[in-house]
């Protein structure tokens, strides 16, 4: 049994992460700074090491947050003295129960409801036949059924459920066609770019969404897929070229078995209604003006209450994608609260930069961060870096905060170059169909041009909406 | 990782050989262990269970020198760490009473009557490890490329193993 494995190292430095800023006094950082210094090595070192699950760390900073910098803390006394007003407590633990979470909840308890009654797989059937037979079309078709999929589902459950669709087609292709890989292929680029579609769509665009509120940019469901889905429009039909340019079909026609078994018992109706129903007050919010964290609360409690939801079923949910995301928002809080953005910030002369050049810089860390870690950890660290950049002013007064924060939580979602980049690719890539090559190089071409749209739609587009 | 093992149990070394070359193709990702009677069977088994690691299938003969096979798959049946393995009889010669007390005090899974098709023993194997995969809440993702990667993807989509991150 060796002693320093990776785990451990991972560990350690995460541990001296934590420690060493407490006792190396940096100028222009306060005390409770350098506490939020810690935590914030601390998560960054274990999001990316991972010794212990993601999640497990967004815990422990709640935890850490709670105990060293709240006023309930164990320092709250010489944090005072030292001039710093601590945070409450439930300014941490508010981050699990926060309105956008409640939003992301919502999303969850649709799609348990949606996967339980099979109105994925339902909606999928339906959204495929106009595309028809031809090769060409079908894999249009499954690239624009997976986005609409994992807009309102997560990614993943949404790669899943299309993997059983796209099974038997490859089955009936030739091993040396080539379009066995842009089938399989289409499933995860979709869920990727499908999940940038609205505010539940991903976990990156609740981050994104949370600090833009943090900021006071209060961005309705449908502002964001106003911003969003022309985005995801273009890239969609841009990725289905370059996967057909790449990997070419070699038949003209295949068949592809769309007879669906409708559920028509009370409870998969009233599941319907309500899953309709939702989704409709959500992008109408503008129109009727009831928040979609309100609304988000119509299918938390109505499910269960009309007896589709089980105890079983709430049971189920990803609670740990929700406290991953919550620890990410309470980093954020103390990084903003401590100034230990804008000083982090200010280690680096951005002037030079200008508005353009700060947007591309973050947006390539973003892009590149998460091609190797969690997109959310990558949104996660970068989105109050962009706040503090706009807080201290560093940028100059012609750096939009908010547009930067939806580009890096945008961003994020195109990175899809190696199987570990999103839970989609490592789904695709585990059929055995597709090798690392093959998704390398659909990866790159599509997320290259994919930064550089995001990047022209940021400049040109999202002014209309975020001032 | 835990490895998940497949244990062919015969007292004949050519059938053994032959079970081991019908399901080759799952070596790579079940490593597959042979014994030629119950009581090395037995030792193996306690070897897996020392080091942590997973037996998902069993393909068992019945009528062998020492301790049957019938009598092997009970015993195996009442340990807690083997309660999702995957039984199978691979016989010619159990009459019904051991059949019957197989599948009522053991749980067998699955009887093939020897003498088999190789296609026949894949499938049957392919089949059974999914089932333990799904049964024992493995991350399937690794053994999706050998086993049934439809019936894994909607235990995927229906459990939610695998997550948004």
């Amino acid at each position: 049994m060796k002693f320093l494995n990776k785990q451990t190292i991972s560990v350690l430095l995460g541990l001296v992460g934590l420690i060493l800023p407490q006792f190396i006094g940096f100028e222009g950082l306060e005390p409770a700074g350098q506490i939020a210094f810690g935590i914030f090595l601390m998560a960054a070192i274990f999001w990316i090491c991972e010794p212990i699950p993601i999640f497990a760390t967004s815990l422990l900073i709640i935890l850490l947050q709670v105990f060293l910098l709240s006023e309930k803390g164990l320092f709250a006394s010489s944090l005072i003295e030292s001039g710093y007003t601590p945070q409450s407590y439930k300014d941490f633990y508010g981050t699990m129960a926060s309105p956008i979470i409640i939003l992301f909840l919502g999303g969850f308890s649709l799609a348990s409801a949606a996967v339980k009654f099979g109105i994925d797989k339902t909606l999928t059937r339906f959204l495929l036949k106009p595309f028809g037979s031809k090769p060409h079309f079908v894999c249009l078709g499954l690239m624009v059924s997976t986005a609409v999929l994992s807009a309102f589902m997560s990614n993943t459950a949404t790669t899943a459920m299309m993997i059983t669709v796209v099974l038997p087609i490859i089955a009936q292709l030739d091993k040396g066609d080539p379009f066995r890989k842009s089938v399989a292929l289409a499933i995860p680029v979709g869920a990727n770019i499908g999940g940038i579609a609205t505010p539940i769509g991903t976990p990156p665009n609740v981050i994104a969404l949370a600090a833009l509120r943090g900021q006071g940019i209060d961005i309705a469901f449908s502002t964001w897929m106003l911003l969003a889905v022309p985005l995801v429009v273009i890239m969609l039909i841009l990725a289905w070229r370059i996967l057909l340019f790449l990997f070419p079909p070699a038949t003209d026609e295949f068949k592809i078995n769309l007879d669906a078994k409708v559920d028509k018992s009370p409870a998969a109706i009233i599941a319907y209604i309500i899953f309709g129903l939702t989704v409709l007050l959500w992008v109408t919010e503008k129109i009727h003006g009831i928040s979609s964290s309100v609304v988000a609360f119509l299918p938390i409690a109505a499910l269960p209450a009309l007896s589709v939801l089980d105890k079983k079923d709430i049971r189920s949910f990803s609670w740990e994608v929700l406290w991953l995301v919550a620890g990410g928002i309470s980093l954020g809080l103390s990084l903003k609260h401590t100034g230990l953005a804008s000083w982090i910030i200010d280690l680096v002369n951005w002037g030079s930069l200008g508005s353009l050049g700060l947007l591309i810089v973050f947006g390539l860390v973003a892009y590149g961060v998460a091609n190797l870690i969690s997109n959310t950890v990558s949104a996660t660290i970068l989105v109050p870096l962009a706040v503090g950049l706009g807080v201290s002013g560093a940028a100059g007064a012609d750096f939009n905060m908010g547009i930067s924060i939806v580009t890096i939580g945008v961003v994020v979602s195109l990175s899809m170059i190696l199987p570990i980049s999103t839970p989609p690719n490592a789904i695709a890539m585990s059929t055995g169909v597709i090798e690392t090559k093959d998704m390398a190089k659909s990866g790159i071409v599509v997320g290259v041009i994919g930064f550089a749209i995001t990047l022209a739609i940021s400049l040109l587009y999202w002014p209309l909406f975020i001032k | 990782m835990k490895k998940i093992y497949i244990l062919c149990v015969d007292d004949e070394p050519e059938v053994l050989q032959a079970v081991e070359q019908n399901i080759a193709e799952l070596e790579d990702s079940f490593p597959i262990l042979t014994a030629e009677s119950s009581d090395e069977a037995r030792t193996l088994v306690k070897h897996i269970a020392d080091e942590g690691n997973l037996l998902g299938l069993v393909l068992c003969d019945h009528v062998m020198p020492g301790d049957n096979g019938v009598d092997f798959l009970i015993e195996l049946d009442k340990e807690d760490v083997f309660y999702n393995t995957r039984k199978v009889l691979v016989t010619g010669q159990a009459g019904l009473d051991a059949t019957v007390k197989a599948v009522n005090e053991g749980r067998l899974n699955h009887y093939v009557a020897k003498p088999w098709q190789a296609e026949e023993l894949i499938k049957i194997a392919k089949d059974q490890l999914t089932q333990f995969v799904i049964r024992s809440k493995i991350n399937p993702l690794p053994y999706m490329m050998s086993l049934d990667a439809e019936k894994l993807s909607e235990y995927i989509r229906t459990e939610g193993i695998v997550t948004d991150r």
